[in-house]
C-alpha cells in the first residue's frame, strides 16, 4: 500500500498548429493524507492541467494514478463520476456556480447527484453556508452574489460531501487581497478541522509560503519549491 | 507534404469522377447502362452482394474467355457491346489513377522534426488502450434482434391466428417482435457501451431488410420461383401463408399489398433504435442506472417549460387558432411595457436610484432566445398533435357515419347458398341460425334487379322481398320510414294516401291520382298487366327510397309498375318482360344516397309469386357485436355444415369501401405526422441551443460527479418535457375542438355530402396513439443533442468564459 495519492510518469501534451507542447513530462508525486500542498509555477506551465488530470476532468496520454491503492485511470465512466463526486472537491478560479439554482441548491448539488434526499441535503447546505458566513444569502441566485460571496458558496459546495481531496485552482485569483485572505483562512480552517487533503494552485506567493508543503511545476515536472 | 494535401485530394477526386464519366459513357455506347446499374444496385443492398456474386460466378463458369462471353451477350440481344469497351477500360484506368492520387494525398509522413517524446515506455492511458473499434457481440445482438423479431412476428402470427382473432394475434406478435428488437438493441448497446452505428447499420441492412424485400418480391413476382427455391406447389402454399402475414395490408386495401409489411418493418427498426439508445444511456457509464432524480431537477430548471405563462399562452393559441392571440399578446406586451416605462420615468423624477432598481428588475424579467424557442417547440408539437387528433376524429366520424348507414339498411351478415340457389328450407335454416350465440335477429329475403316505371319515368332498382314482421330485428328499415309504413306491404288496405292538395292550387300540375288512369291506358307495359282493374286499393304494397320517389315523382298511394326483364311468359317474339303493378305503401330515407335511389321493398310472398320462386334467396342476420361479426358468421357456417351454405359479413360485402377509408386515414395520419416531425426539428434546434448555452454548466456538473449517462438523461428529459407538455396541450385543445365541432357543428352542403354536418368521433385508441407518437418522436429528436451534450469535455467547458 502506497501513499494516499500516488502519481507515476503522468504525461500530457497539447497540439497547437501541428506542434506538440509537452505540458506534463512524467509527473511523479506522492501526497499523504491530510497534507496541505501549494503548487506554484509560471503561467502556462501546466498547473491547471495537473489539477484537471488529478481530478479526472482531463485524460492524460500516459501514466498511472493511485488513490488509496486503487488505479484511478482504470475506472469506467460511472466509477470516475463517483470518484469526482465523493472523493474530490473542486474550487476554480471562477466560481462556476449554476445560474439557474439558488446558493443553497448549488451547495446541495453534489448530494443531489448522489441521489440523497433533497430536503436533508438542502438543510445541510444551509448549515455549510452559515459556516462560510453566508447564512443570509441562502435563497439568492449566483447573479445576485458578489465575487467573494460566490467563491465562498463554491467552497461550501466543494465541502458538501466531505471529500477527502480538495483541489483548488487559484481560488483567490479573481479577488482582492482582503477577500482572498478570508478564503485562505477558510481553507486552512477546513484542513485543520476536517483533516482533508488539499492541493492549492496559486500565484499568490504569500499564500504559497504559508502552506506546509510547497511544490513548483517547472518544465513539465514537479519539484519541491 | 501537408500543403499539397488539398490540391492532391481535389485533383484525385476530379480524376476519379472523370473516370466514372468515361465508364458511364462506355456503358451508354454499349447500351448496357441498365444492366450495369442493376448489378451495382444489387451489390449495395442487403444480401444482394451474395446474390450478385452468385450470378457473376455463374457467368464466369459458363464462359471461359472474354470473347465468348461477349458473343453470348450479343446473342442475347444486346447489340454493339464492343463499341463501349475501349471507353470502359480507359475510364477504369482514369478512375484508378484518380484514387491513387487521392491515396497519395491522404498519406501522411510522420513528423520527423519531433523526436521520440519523453513518454516512451510509460503505460498508455487505459481507456485508450482498451478502445475497440468494432464489437462483434453487438453486431450479433443487433442482427439477432431485428432478424428474430421479424421471424417471431411472421411465424408467431401464422401459429396464433388459428386460436385468436386476427387483430389480437397480430398485436400480440407485434409486441413480441417489438420486445425482441428492443432487447437486441438494448443488450447490444450495453455490450459495447456505445451506440455502435456501423453495427446497427449493418444489422438493419443485412439482417433486417432482406425479409421485407423477400416477402414483397414473393408477393409481386411469382417469377421469384425462377430462383428455384420453391417448386410451383410450394410457391402457392408460401403465397397463401404470405397473404395471412399481409393482414395489415389487407386493412389498407389491395392496391398496396407490401405497404403493411414495410410499416411493420419500419416500426421494428424504430424499436431497435429506441432499444439501442436506451441501452446506451443506461449502461454507457459502466452500470445500469435508469433513475431520474437530480436529472429531472436540472432539466426542468434549464427548459422551465412548466411556466403558467408558457402553458397558458400555447393553450390559448391552439384553442383560438394562431393569429388572434398572438396579436393580442403582442399588443398587451407592448402596452404593458409602455405603461411600466412611464411609471419608472415618474419614479425617476423623484428618486433616480429607485428608477434604476426598477429598470434592473424589468431587464431581469426579459427572457432569452432559448425560452422563446422552448415556447415555439411546445407550440409546434401542440399544433401537430391537435391537427392529428381533429383530422383523425373527423375521418373516424365519416367512417362511423358510413358504417351506420350501411348497417342500417344492410344486415350484419347474410346466409346464402352457392350459385344463388333458392332456399326453400329456410324455416329450418333460421331455426338453426337462431341457436348460434351472438345472433340477435334474422329475416329471410329475396333480392332481384328490376325496373320501376311510372308514366314517363323509369328507374333501375334492386327489389327486395322482405318479411315486414321480422325485418326490423335486422335492419333499421322501419325506423327509416318517412311516410307510410311497412304494414302496407302485406295489407294493401292499410295504405293511406295523403290528402291531396286543394284543387284551387294549380301549381301541382302533376298531382298523380288525377292523371293516372288516362296515361295508364297509353302505357304498353301496363296494358299487359294482369291487374289492370281500376280497383287499385287491392294492389300489393311497395316501399321505395326518397330519392327514387322524387325521380319517379310518386308518393304514398300512387301506382307504379315493376318490370322484371327475366320474364317466364313467352310472347310472339320470345320471352316477354314480366310486369306487375304495385301501390306505394311508404317512402324511406336512410341518408345513404346509394340506397335511397336504388332500393325497393315488397313483401316476401309477392316476391315469391312475382319471380316464381319457391323459398327465399337467403337469410339476413343481425349480431350483438359488429366487431365480432366474422367469428359469429363462421359459427353460423359451422352450424349449417358449410356447403351448400355460405355466409358473408358486412365487412366483406363492403370490403373495398372500408379498405379505401382506412388507407385514406393512414395516409392522412402519416402526412399530419410530418407536422410533428417538423416540430421535432424545432426540439432538436432548441436542445442544441440549450447545449451550447450550457456548455459551462455541463462541465461543472461533470466536475461535481455527473456521469456522461447522467448528462444524456438531463438533456433527454429536457426534450421529453417539451414533447410531453406540447402533446398534452395539443391533446386538450384537440379534444376541445372536436367537442366544439360535435356540439355546434360545421355545416356541410347536404346536396354534396348527403350528411348535414361534419361528423366527429373521438376514438380513444387513435387519440392516445397520436400522443404517444408525438412523445416518442420528441424523445428520438432529443437523442442527438443529448449525446452531443455528454461529449462536452469538462476542460473545454471550463475554459469557455
Amino acid at each position: 500500500m502506497g501513499a494516499f495519492l500516488e502519481l507515476k510518469e503522468v504525461h500530457k501534451a497539447y497540439f497547437l498548429h501541428g506542434k506538440r507542447i509537452d505540458v506534463l513530462r512524467g509527473v511523479s508525486l506522492d501526497i499523504e493524507k491530510g497534507e496541505l500542498v501549494s503548487l506554484v509555477g509560471a503561467s502556462g506551465s501546466g498547473k491547471s492541467t495537473f489539477l484537471h488530470v488529478v481530478g479526472t476532468l482531463d485524460a492524460p496520454a500516459a501514466g498511472t494514478m493511485r488513490y488509496q491503492g486503487r488505479s484511478v485511470f482504470d475506472m469506467n465512466d460511472a466509477e470516475l463520476a463517483e470518484y469526482r463526486n465523493r472523493t474530490i472537491g473542486f474550487v476554480f478560479q471562477s466560481h462556476y456556480l449554476l445560474p439557474e439554482f439558488t446558493a443553497a441548491e448549488n451547495v446541495a448539488m453534489p448530494a443531489l447527484i448522489q441521489r440523497q434526499d433533497r430536503v436533508m441535503s438542502l438543510r445541510r447546505a444551509k448549515e455549510l453556508l452559515e459556516r462560510v458566513g453566508l447564512g443570509a444569502r441562502v435563497e439568492h441566485r449566483p447573479g445576485e452574489l458578489s465575487g467573494g460571496e460566490s467563491q465562498r458558496v463554491a467552497l461550501a459546495r466543494a465541502l458538501m460531501l466531505a471529500p477527502s481531496l480538495l483541489l483548488a485552482d487559484e481560488p483567490t485569483g479573481n479577488l482582492d487581497p482582503t477577500t482572498g485572505e478570508g478564503i485562505h483562512q477558510l481553507l486552512r480552517e477546513v484542513n485543520r478541522d476536517l483533516g482533508l487533503t488539499a492541493v492549492v494552485v496559486t500565484h499568490n506567493e504569500v499564500l504559497a509560503q504559508s502552506m506546509p508543503r510547497r511544490l513548483r511545476l517547472l518544465d513539465g515536472r514537479v519539484q519541491a519549491a | 507534404m501537408t500543403s499539397w494535401r488539398a490540391p492532391l485530394l481535389t485533383v484525385g477526386g476530379l480524376l476519379a469522377a472523370a473516370g466514372l464519366g468515361f465508364i458511364g459513357y462506355g456503358l451508354y455506347r454499349a447500351d448496357t447502362i441498365a444492366m450495369a446499374a442493376g448489378s451495382t444496385a444489387n451489390f449495395t443492398v442487403g444480401w444482394g452482394v451474395l446474390l450478385q456474386s452468385w450470378f457473376s460466378a455463374q457467368w464466369v463458369l459458363r464462359f471461359h474467355d472474354f470473347r465468348s462471353a461477349m458473343a453470348a451477350v450479343e446473342h442475347e440481344g444486346v447489340r454493339g457491346v464492343a463499341r463501349g469497351i475501349p471507353h470502359v477500360w480507359g475510364g477504369l484506368a482514369v478512375w484508378f489513377a484518380g484514387w491513387a492520387v487521392i491515396a497519395a494525398g491522404i498519406r501522411r509522413k510522420p513528423d520527423e522534426a519531433e523526436g521520440p517524446s519523453a513518454a516512451v515506455g510509460a503505460p498508455l492511458y487505459p481507456p485508450l488502450a482498451r478502445f475497440q473499434d468494432f464489437h462483434w457481440g453487438t453486431l450479433g445482438a443487433y442482427c439477432g434482434g431485428i432478424f428474430a423479431a421479424q421471424l417471431v412476428l411472421v411465424f408467431g402470427y401464422l401459429a396464433s391466428v388459428k386460436m385468436l382473432p386476427q387483430i389480437g394475434a397480430f398485436l400480440l406478435c407485434l409486441s413480441a417482435g417489438g420486445l425482441i428488437a428492443f432487447a437486441g438493441g438494448f443488450f447490444g448497446a450495453a455490450n459495447s457501451k456505445r451506440l455502435s452505428t456501423p453495427e446497427a447499420t449493418i444489422a438493419v441492412l443485412y439482417a433486417g431488410l432482406p425479409i421485407p424485400i423477400f416477402l414483397t418480391l414473393l408477393h409481386q413476382q411469382p417469377a421469384m420461383a425462377l430462383l428455384s427455391i420453391f417448386d410451383e406447389r410450394e410457391l402457392l402454399a408460401v403465397r397463401s401463408l404470405f397473404h395471412e402475414v399481409m393482414f395489415l395490408s389487407s386493412l389498407l386495401g389491395d392496391n398496396m399489398p407490401a405497404l403493411g409489411y414495410w410499416l411493420v418493418y419500419g416500426f421494428l427498426v424504430l424499436v431497435l433504435v429506441l432499444g439501442i439508445n436506451l441501452g446506451f444511456v443506461a449502461t454507457s457509464s459502466g452500470r445500469v442506472d435508469l433513475r431520474l432524480s437530480y436529472e429531472l431537477f436540472v432539466a426542468s430548471r434549464h427548459v422551465s417549460v412548466f411556466r403558467p405563462r408558457l402553458i397558458g399562452g400555447v393553450l390559448i393559441t391552439l384553442l383560438f387558432i394562431v393569429v388572434p392571440p398572438l396579436l393580442l399578446y403582442a399588443i398587451a406586451t407592448a402596452a404593458n411595457a409602455a405603461v411600466e416605462m412611464t411609471r419608472i420615468q415618474k419614479l425617476g423624477l423623484k428618486d433616480p436610484l429607485k428608477a434604476a432598481a426598477a429598470l434592473n428588475l424589468l431587464k431581469a424579467k426579459r427572457q432569452g432566445p432559448t425560452a422563446m424557442m422552448t415556447a415555439l417547440s411546445v407550440g409546434g408539437v401542440g399544433v401537430g398533435v391537435m391537427a392529428l387528433i381533429i383530422v383523425l376524429s373527423v375521418m373516424s366520424g365519416f367512417e362511423l357515419d358510413l358504417q351506420q348507414k350501411i348497417l342500417g339498411t344492410n344486415a350484419h351478415g347474410v346466409v346464402m347458398k352457392y350459385a344463388g340457389e333458392a332456399m326453400p328450407e329456410y324455416p329450418e335454416v333460421m331455426k338453426k341460425i337462431g341457436g348460434v350465440k351472438g345472433i340477435v335477429g334474422q329475416t329471410p329475403f329475396i333480392l332481384n334487379e328490376v325496373m320501376v316505371a311510372t308514366e314517363g319515368n323509369i328507374a333501375g332498382s334492386m327489389i327486395k322481398g322482405i318479411d315486414p314482421k321480422t325485418v326490423g330485428s335486422v335492419t333499421d328499415l322501419p325506423r327509416y320510414m318517412q311516410t307510410g309504413s311497412l304494414e302496407g306491404l302485406t295489407d294493401p288496405s292499410k295504405i293511406v294516401a295523403p290528402r291531396l292538395a286543394p284543387l284551387n292550387e294549380p301549381a301541382l300540375d302533376d298531382a298523380p291520382t288525377e292523371k293516372k288512369k288516362p296515361e295508364l291506358l297509353r302505357d304498353p307495359l301496363i296494358e299487359e298487366a294482369p291487374h289492370d282493374a281500376p280497383d287499385s286499393a287491392k294492389l300489393p304494397g311497395l316501399v321505395l327510397g326518397k330519392e327514387m320517389a322524387n325521380s319517379l315523382r310518386v308518393t304514398v298511394g300512387d301506382r307504379v309498375n315493376v318490370v322484371s326483364p327475366l320474364g317466364s311468359e313467352l310472347g310472339p317474339q320470345g320471352p316477354m318482360p314480366k310486369s306487375r303493378p304495385f301501390r306505394v305503401a311508404g317512402i324511406f330515407y336512410s341518408g345513404m344516397f346509394e340506397y335511397d335511389s336504388k332500393f325497393v321493398y315488397i313483401s316476401i310472398d309477392e316476391a315469391q309469386s312475382f319471380f316464381g320462386l319457391k323459398g327465399v334467396n337467403g337469410v339476413e342476420v343481425k349480431v350483438d357485436d359488429i366487431d365480432d361479426t366474422r367469428r359469429i358468421m363462421k359459427a353460423v357456417r359451422d352450424v349449417l355444415d358449410g356447403y351448400p351454405y355460405r355466409t358473408k359479413d358486412w365487412g366483406e360485402m363492403n370490403a373495398n369501401l372500408f379498405a379505401a377509408l382506412r388507407l385514406e386515414k393512414l395516409v392522412m395520419g402519416i402526412i399530419l405526422s410530418i407536422i410533428i416531425v417538423v416540430a421535432a426539428g424545432l426540439i432538436v434546434a432548441t436542445v442544441i441551443m440549450l447545449v451550447l448555452e450550457k456548455r459551462k454548466e455541463i462541465a461543472v456538473l461533470k466536475a461535481l460527479g455527473v456521469s456522461d449517462g447522467g448528462i444524456v438523461k438531463i438533456f433527454l428529459t429536457e426534450g421529453l418535457q417539451i414533447g410531453i407538455v406540447g402533446s398534452v396541450l395539443g391533446l386538450i385543445s384537440g379534444l376541445v375542438w372536436c367537442l366544439f365541432i360535435e356540439k355546434y357543428g360545421i355545416k356541410l352542403d347536404p346536396q354534396v355530402y348527403y350528411i348535414p354536418a361534419l361528423p366527429v368521433r373521438i376514438e380513444p385508441f387513435q387519440t392516445a396513439l397520436s400522443v404517444v407518437i408525438a412523445v416518442l418522436i420528441s424523445f428520438l429528436a432529443s437523442i442527438y443533442p443529448a449525446l452531443k451534450a455528454s461529449q462536452v469535455e469538462p476542460v473545454e467547458g471550463l475554459k469557455a468564459e
